[in-house]
């Protein structure tokens, strides 16, 4: 080697400092300073912030409405989960085990909505959902089930519920993939084993593929959880902006309210380190239960 | 004999869900598309069916008296300065992470890749106050150099775990010739990890071309929005102008794109962005 150890560490530096500069003015830097404007009031100019210490986490627990959208955050984390792995474990398993010649074709159709933006995504399902032009509506009066028919987006009841559908639309294309890929990895001839020794295609199911492409559900479930923590308030904001009455406020779009509505800034600092730290507990303690013996045949 | 025919049976069967999964994908789509070419009127009367006649004035309507040719400028700009900048300041830290041993290697691999699973929303407060500082708010600049920083660590992830599979022995024999490690980076290590490279800028031009959130935030000038505020403004005026026409017409110039982009390289993405979920 005929370069200098001095030349060589300009080279590294060349290769890391500017990049890593740059991640930490805009990245690194505003999370910590996040942390330490949760402890201030602060409307935004710099002359009028007060450190308050504990005052806006004693806010955080007295206001009504953070539990609100801490069981909206998990009330939509439960049911994408729910939502998408059943389906997408579903057709998965469907595309890849029975010979279907047009597979490729649900393939490349299903995974569309994942590259969709959501501003587009949350425009075509309020159209879905409106009272009087939507597909929702007239579908049931359709089929004659007036009674059913209700202003979906508009009802404190049915609002939340109605943001489950088009999340579970827009996801499920990379999660079928994720585990198509899993499954094709598993050896042809686990199948034919289990052929041979009588087991039918829903057993072979639970007891072989379930078991051999569970890094593949687990890393999914993780997946959907972070993102759904951390950006299902994107979705609120199109489609509902919190409402009606509160009632689909996630973390997130509670934050916004407070921080850039309204200019509590410290406020919403607090909520954004109570999103923070519900995000990591919540991938922890996932991966503790679902730390299961990786299967070996 | 019944061995020959069950498995049909179950096939055929399984179609019924798959299809009517097709539709529910593909419906409101082309609903969209078709919505765009209808006149209000029709649109009232006929939500979900044909239009009589193929018109093209909510395009042109989106287009001259909603400000939509801006956005779409802007959009343009911010996608590809985005996609450059991350580029630049991915490509030399991934190399240098995977190939060029030092300390504390790891331990900044390990905050570029953690930094995909942190909240960001915490950081978008102080960071909307930084802009500010440095007057990049309300800048298409300043979301751009934000967009870069924020596709970052995907970017570097997917670059590292793809220039591991590259033979040592083509820089080693580069090296025993002679040549700089800036010679080795740009002239042999780049020009072999096209296939990464491309994947990388395809996933970060559609995550800068349909973003919203950040834009919400960090623009507020109406000559300044980016597609997504534009469209989410447009259906906001229409709860009382009823310009849904015009709304079709915009959400359709923006998904375009994405569909062409989606034609050409659909293997690509759907790698790109199963390989991002993974490191999970």
């Amino acid at each position: 080697m005929v370069q200098s150890k001095k030349q060589k560490n300009l080279f590294l530096a060349f290769c890391l400092v500017p990049t890593f500069i740059l991640f930490a003015i805009f990245t690194l830097y505003p999370l910590f300073s996040g942390l330490y404007y949760s402890f201030f009031d602060w409307s935004g100019s710099s002359s009028n912030s007060e450190f308050i210490g504990l005052d806006n986490y004693r806010r955080l627990i007295s206001d009504a409405i953070i539990p609100q959208t801490i069981w909206h955050d998990y009330f939509l984390v439960i049911t994408k989960v729910f939502g998408i792995m059943i389906l997408a474990i579903f057709f998965a398993v469907a595309l890849t085990q029975l010979k279907i010649k047009e597979a490729p074709f649900y393939r490349v159709v299903f995974f569309f909505p994942n590259i969709m933006s959501v501003v587009v995504i949350g425009i075509l399902w309020t159209f879905i959902y409106n009272p009087s032009l939507g597909l929702v509506n007239s579908g049931l009066e359709f089929i004659g089930l007036e009674s059913w028919t209700r202003p979906w987006l508009g009802d404190q009841d049915w609002a939340l519920p109605s943001l489950v559908l088009p999340s579970v639309w827009a996801g499920i294309g990379l999660f079928m993939l994720l585990l198509i890929g899993g499954i094709s990895n598993v050896s042809k001839s686990y199948y034919e084993a289990a052929e041979i020794d009588g087991a039918n295609q829903w057993q072979q199911f639970w007891k072989i593929t379930l078991p051999l492409v569970w890094p593949q559900i687990k890393i999914s479930i993780l997946y959907i959880v972070i993102t759904t923590l951390n950006g299902s308030f994107i979705i609120v904001q199109i489609m509902t902006g919190g409402g009606p009455n509160n009632s689909t406020h996630v973390m997130g779009s509670y934050l916004y309210q407070q921080a850039f509505v309204q200019y509590n800034f410290g406020y919403g600092a607090t909520i954004g380190v109570m999103i923070l730290i519900l995000s990591l507990l919540t991938v922890l303690i996932l991966q503790f239960f679902m730390k299961r013996e990786k299967v070996q045949y | 004999m019944k061995k020959k025919w069950q498995p049909t049976l179950i096939r055929t069967g399984i179609r019924i869900p798959l299809i009517l999964w097709t539709l529910a994908v593909l419906y409101p789509i082309i609903w969209m598309f078709i919505g765009s070419f209808k006149s209000n009127a029709e649109i009232y009367a006929n939500p979900w069916g044909l239009p009589e006649t193929f018109n093209i004035q909510n395009f042109a309507d989106a287009w001259n008296n909603y400000n939509i040719d801006t956005s779409v400028f802007n959009s343009a700009i911010v996608t590809v300065l985005g996609m450059a900048l991350t580029l630049v300041l991915a490509l030399p830290t991934a190399y240098a992470l995977e190939r060029l041993r030092f300390r504390g290697s790891n331990i900044l691999f390990t905050v570029y890749i953690s930094a995909m699973m942190i909240p960001m929303v915490l950081g978008w407060i102080p960071l909307f106050f930084l802009l500010m500082d440095f007057g990049l708010l309300d800048s298409i600049i300043g979301l751009s150099i934000v967009y870069a920083i924020s596709q970052l660590p995907f970017s570097i992830f997917v670059l590292t775990s793809f220039m591991g599979t590259i033979p040592k022995e083509l820089e080693e024999s580069a090296s025993m010739d002679g040549m700089s490690p800036y010679g080795i980076l740009f002239k042999i290590i780049a020009p072999l990890s096209t296939t990464a490279i491309i994947t990388v800028s395809i996933m970060n031009a559609i995550q800068f071309w349909n973003e919203y959130f950040m834009a919400l935030i960090f623009l507020n000038t109406r000559e300044k929005y980016t597609l997504g505020l534009a469209i989410d403004f447009i259906s906001s005026e229409a709860q009382y102008t009823n310009a849904w026409g015009t709304l079709f017409a915009s959400l359709t110039i923006a998904i375009i794109p994405v569909i062409i982009l989606y034609a050409i390289f659909q293997k690509r993405i759907a790698k790109g962005m199963t390989e991002g979920a993974i490191k999970g």
